[in-house]
Formats: structure tokens, C-alpha cells, sequence
């Protein structure tokens, strides 16, 4: 254990503070192509007519490619955990979102390349978009997806559920019902570093790509899906990454670099400009979050109901897994023994949403944290105590049949609490994650605990929905 | 043309509109300025001309003359740090490491320039134009403050650290739950 403890400089470190780390930007190939792509221009349309035949013939240019040049253009990034694929590499008949790549240029040079972009034939048929997920369930609603206006495959449900107890019990039984909209915006991760992959064609018919992804195995298995290739034809280069977020993960620019380089038989790179990276690459979804929590009058929550929307953007992506994610920490760090969440992941003509810092977790942890200081202003409550009373304990069950072996909710309160010199009442200052005894709980408590003692505090539970 | 990087004379046959960080990456492989904005808004690219921090993707080379131009790679080596790339390293002022050559350079220009120390005022306007993604301010701050007094603390850190032997003191019985 020499690590714990110790100051560890970085392994890094020095390539950072003398320039010499090398990312994908910093790499040279003899023979090096620049890529450039070919972006919708609109939110949502039919592609009519695709013709790059003058663009293949300008000088300079050495590969064009549309969807028909990719070996399977469809893949999901989350299809082995059995989320369908649904996201071209390149755009077909329709594009989705604007700024979805229709067809790509590998060129001498980045001048002729965008000229080239500029040389491809492309008719549209606009079509109507959606923008907002609260209108997503409006029956005239414009239909960004193939699916529709939501996900529909978490298993039998068009949507991820949590049901926890009885909850019409507890919306009775309550003292005061606090209801709250929270709706925490997209954001863009802006990593210092834009999107860069560099694809080598090697002499042996193999592939090297240098790539700024967070997510080295992950990115080779969506390339050769891709390509169709097994991943032993594939040499992936990474590990260096300047800044991603969780906007990395998505394997944005490694395919189309690839399928340059293969197709010109050149190394091909392709880095996006900032104004890419701002406007296409994905971002954090848009939530739109309504929470009512049936609380007695003396700070403990009987139950809570929640219907989150998702912002999934024009593909699925990991959108049904950051959901998933959100409604198993719809709870925050309480017990709440009656619960009912409902989650949609919804799609609309906006870029697809992705991870960022707490996939999933901070939207819902915004709106629940905001709502518990809310609900102690309402009741005239200490915000810290009616956190410490409902803080999970040993025993304790989550919404998702989660029995807790080590809760952290308790101490880590209290240590807060202790660094900003905060004076808790010694019933409170006492508190420990220990399993809840008769004198903690209060009777509505106690009523449902389950008949041998066992403190699970819920009659039932179930989370509905299979797949991701 | 011709122009001074790092105290060598570099030719060059790029046309004088070209920005200096396109010549520095593409022409000369000094790859140490970074590419984030390309429209002078993040200071990742930003080098010295006569000691004065600039940003390179709006520098035109035909502008410098023979200015001298200093990189980060004309800072220090590995093998032997100037004071500012030291104290980076020790207080853990680089993350991702995209920024750093830019903050450096920026960080230097402050000391070269002013009476040590620096103030951390002086400092926050220096830096004012470079952006961290990763968020890593504070201790960027810190560093060029401690660069400033020659505040090394590395010799403890590396006595703690035998990269080399991968043996661990303490053997991990059993498994997780």
C-alpha cells in the first residue's frame, strides 16, 4: 500500500508541462490526408438526391464516401446490453439532427477537401422537427425517430419504471404533498482537444487509428462493427485524451477517418474544427424532471412520484442507460419507502446526447437535492436534519431491491456539517448508519417494515423493463 | 522566410498570412502550442515572440520578423525542468494536458516580466484569457505563485515513488462481495 497516502506525481506529468505528450493532432503520417464531412443543414429531412460524382473528380481529392461505402451502417454503441442500433455513420434516405454527416472527403490538403464538400450534390426534403421533449407526447407531434417520440424497448415498456410500495397510501397518509418542476439544460463538454482520429491503411491490410476516445476496447468494437472486420485487423492508439467529459465515449470520428483511410489507401485524419465541436458533438441531455414528495409534517417522506423526460436527442445512444441510471438514483440518498417513477427517454431533432460527469446522476441529484431543501423551507424544517432523519441506513432497500450494506449518507452529512461549523442538535449529531431501531422510526414506519424484522421498509418492489 | 524558434533559425515556405501555430505544427513538428479554438478565444496556442505571449493561430508569420519565438518546448527538457514546468508538475497544475503549453507559456511571461513573487491578482491577469476544461485553476494559479519563489516540494514526492517496483508491501487477500 505505498500509493494511499502518498503524493504521487503524475505519469504524465512531464510530457504535460514540457509539450511533449503526443495526441492524435500531434501525430504525423507520411502521406497524410485532411477529412472533412459533409453536415445537414437541416434539423430533419429526406435526402431526395446524393450525388458526390463531381466532388470524386476535383483535384487533390482522393476518397469521397457515403453511407453505401460503410461495410454496416447502422450500429448502436449500446447493442450488446440489448439497446437496437439505430444510428447511421453516414445518413441515408433521412438526417435527424442538423449537422448529421452525409458523405466525407479525404484530401490533400483541408482547403481542397472543403472544396470538395462544397462540389456534393444533395436535395433535402425538409421535414417538421421536434425541439422540445414536453411536446413529445402531443399527438400531432413531429416524429424525429424511427421509433418514434420515445424509446420503446425497456423490455414490454416504452419507458423505465420503478414501483416501490403503496404509493396511493402515502399521497393519503401525508401531511403536506411539495411538488417541483426541474428541467437542468444540455451542455456542451467542450474538451480543449475537439474530436480527432487518425486512421493508418498498413501495408499488411491492417488498421491503426489514433484516437482522442475515453474509451479505447469500447471504440474498437464500434469501428469493427463498422467495418465489418474482426478486431484483430484493428490497432487502436489512445489513451491520451485532451478533456472529454464523458463527450468521448461516443466514438464520433475514429469510422469515417477509418473508411477514408481504407478507400485512399492514405492515412487519413480528421479533426473537427471548435464550431463542430460546439454545434454536432453531443452534449449532456436537457432533462425535464417533476417530482411530489407526500411528507408528514415533521420531515419524513412517505413517498415520491417522478416522471423524468430524457432528452435523448435524434439517436439512442447510451441514452437508455444514462435513464436507467437516473431512475435508480431518483431517491438520492434516502429511503423513501413508496415510490412510482417513470422515466422516458425521448428523442427529438436536436444532436444526440451522450455522457457527461455523472451520466444520468446529477440531473436527477439537482432536482432532488433542490427539492429537499425546498420541502424543509415548506415545513419549516432544518434542511440538514430533514436529511439526516430520511438518510439511508443499514437494511435499508433502494427503489431498484438494492439492500444497503454500508450507507455513507449519515457520516458523510455529518462530516460536512462539522467543516462548516455547523451545530446539529445531539439527536442529530448522534446519528449513525446503523440498521434502524423502533425509536427512529416513526409509526407509518415501522408499519412497513417487513414482518421479520428485517427493515427492508417496503411491501414490495419492483423495477420494470428489461434491457437498457 | 525565416524565422527564430527557440533560438534556431527555421525556414520556412509557407506564405506570410499563415498563422505561426499551422508553421510551428505542420511545417516545423513543433506540435507543443495546441490547436483548441484556432480563433484566439482559449490561449492553448499561445507562444512567446520577444517574451510577450501571443496567440499563434492569429499571429501571422509574416508579422514577426525576426522576433525571437519561444515554445514550451524552449522552456525546459524532461531531464531538466525550468522552474515553472517543475512546479506544474509537483502541484499537479496539468490534467489533461491540452491547456498547459499555453499557461506555461502565459505563467512565464508573468515572471519574466514582473518582481518575485507574484501576486495571485497578477497572476488571475495573466492568465485571464486561457481556458481549463478540466477546471484545474486553483492549482495553476498556485504553481506559477510557487515558480515565482522557487517553492519546489518534488524531492518528497519522488522519494515516495518506485515506479520500478511493482511488489506491493501489503498482499490483497481474498476477493470483493
Amino acid at each position: 500500500m505505498k500509493a494511499v497516502g502518498a503524493r504521487l506525481p503524475r505519469y504524465d506529468g512531464i510530457g504535460h508541462v514540457t509539450g511533449r505528450t503526443m495526441y492524435v493532432d500531434d501525430v504525423k503520417a507520411p502521406g497524410l490526408l485532411q477529412a472533412k464531412a459533409l453536415r445537414s443543414p437541416h434539423h430533419h429531412a429526406s435526402i431526395v438526391r446524393l450525388d458526390t460524382s463531381k466532388a470524386e473528380k476535383l483535384r487533390g481529392v482522393r476518397a469521397v464516401i457515403t453511407h453505401k461505402d460503410v461495410p454496416r451502417n447502422v450500429v448502436g454503441l449500446l447493442e450488446p446490453q440489448g439497446v437496437p442500433a439505430d444510428e447511421p455513420q453516414l445518413a441515408s434516405d433521412v438526417v435527424r439532427y442538423r449537422g448529421q454527416p452525409v458523405a466525407a472527403v479525404a484530401a490533400e490538403d483541408v482547403e481542397t477537401a472543403m472544396e470538395a464538400l462544397n462540389l456534393i450534390d444533395v436535395e433535402y426534403e425538409e421535414r417538421p422537427a421536434l425541439f422540445d421533449i414536453r411536446l413529445a407526447f402531443e399527438p400531432d407531434a413531429p416524429q424525429p425517430h424511427e421509433w418514434g417520440t420515445v424509446y420503446p424497448h425497456f423490455g414490454s415498456h416504452n419507458h423505465r419504471r420503478v414501483r416501490k410500495g403503496d404509493i396511493a397510501w402515502a399521497f393519503e397518509r401525508a401531511d403536506v404533498i411539495v411538488s417541483g418542476v426541474y428541467r437542468p439544460q444540455a451542455i456542451e463538454h467542450v474538451p480543449m482537444e475537439t474530436q480527432a482520429s487518425l486512421a493508418v491503411p498498413e501495408p499488411d491490410g491492417r488498421l491503426t487509428i489514433y484516437s482522442c476516445t475515453q474509451a479505447m476496447y469500447f471504440s474498437l468494437s464500434i469501428v469493427a462493427t463498422h467495418l465489418q472486420l474482426p478486431m484483430n485487423r484493428i490497432k487502436l492508439i489512445g489513451g491520451t485524451v485532451g478533456g472529454g467529459f464523458g463527450g468521448k465515449v461516443d466514438s464520433a470520428s475514429e469510422t469515417i477517418a477509418s473508411l477514408l483511410a481504407l478507400k485512399s489507401q492514405r492515412p487519413v485524419k480528421w479533426r473537427w474544427t471548435r464550431e463542430e465541436e460546439f454545434l454536432v458533438s453531443s452534449t449532456r441531455a436537457a432533462w425535464h424532471i417533476e417530482l411530489s414528495d407526500a411528507v408528514t409534517s415533521d420531515g419524513w417522506i412517505l413517498g415520491r412520484r417522478m416522471t423524468t423526460l430524457h432528452d435523448s436527442g435524434a439517436y439512442a445512444r447510451m441514452s437508455p442507460y444514462g435513464l436507467t441510471k437516473h431512475a435508480f438514483h431518483h431517491t438520492g440518498a434516502y429511503t423513501i419507502p413508496n415510490l412510482k417513477f417513470d422515466g422516458f427517454v425521448v428523442f427529438t431533432n436536436r444532436v444526440p446526447t451522450t455522457a457527461m460527469r455523472g451520466f444520468g446522476v446529477t440531473s436527477v441529484s439537482m432536482a432532488t437535492e433542490t427539492h429537499m431543501t425546498r420541502t424543509a423551507e415548506i415545513l419549516g424544517l432544518d434542511p440538514w436534519e430533514i436529511r439526516l432523519k430520511n438518510a439511508n441506513r443499514i437494511g435499508d432497500t433502494t427503489g431498484n431491491l438494492v439492500v444497503m450494506q454500508d450507507p455513507s449518507t449519515v457520516p458523510v452529512t455529518l462530516a460536512a456539517a462539522d467543516r462548516v461549523g455547523l451545530e446539529l442538535a445531539s439527536e442529530y449529531r448522534e446519528m449513525t448508519s446503523d440498521r434502524r431501531t423502533a425509536d427512529l422510526l416513526p409509526d407509518h414506519l415501522v408499519a412497513q417494515q417487513a414482518p421479520e424484522g428485517a427493515h427492508v421498509l417496503s411491501r414490495e418492489s419492483t423495477v420494470d423493463g428489461g434491457g437498457r | 522566410m525565416e524565422l527564430t524558434v527557440n533560438g534556431a533559425p527555421r525556414a520556412t515556405a509557407s506564405s506570410p498570412v499563415t498563422p505561426l501555430l499551422t508553421v510551428l505544427r505542420e511545417e516545423f513538428n513543433i506540435t507543443g502550442a495546441k490547436p483548441g479554438c484556432e480563433q484566439g478565444g482559449c490561449g492553448a496556442c499561445t507562444v512567446l515572440v520577444d517574451g510577450e505571449p501571443r496567440r499563434s493561430c492569429l499571429l501571422a508569420i509574416g508579422m514577426i520578423g525576426d522576433a525571437e519565438i519561444t515554445t514550451v518546448e524552449g522552456l525546459g527538457t524532461p531531464q531538466e525542468l525550468a522552474p515553472i514546468q517543475a512546479t506544474f508538475n509537483d502541484r499537479y497544475a496539468a490534467q489533461c494536458g491540452y491547456c498547459t503549453s499555453g499557461m506555461l507559456m502565459a505563467g512565464q511571461a508573468l515572471l519574466n516580466r514582473s518582481e518575485s513573487p507574484v501576486t495571485r491578482d497578477q497572476v488571475l491577469e495573466a492568465l485571464s484569457g486561457h481556458v481549463c476544461r478540466c477546471t484545474g485553476y486553483v492549482k495553476i494559479v498556485d504553481a506559477v505563485i510557487a515558480a515565482s519563489v522557487g517553492e519546489f516540494d518534488n524531492a518528497e514526492t519522488d522519494e515516495r515513488l518506485t515506479p520500478q517496483d511493482n511488489e506491493p508491501e501489503v498482499q490483497i487477500r481474498g476477493s470483493a462481495a
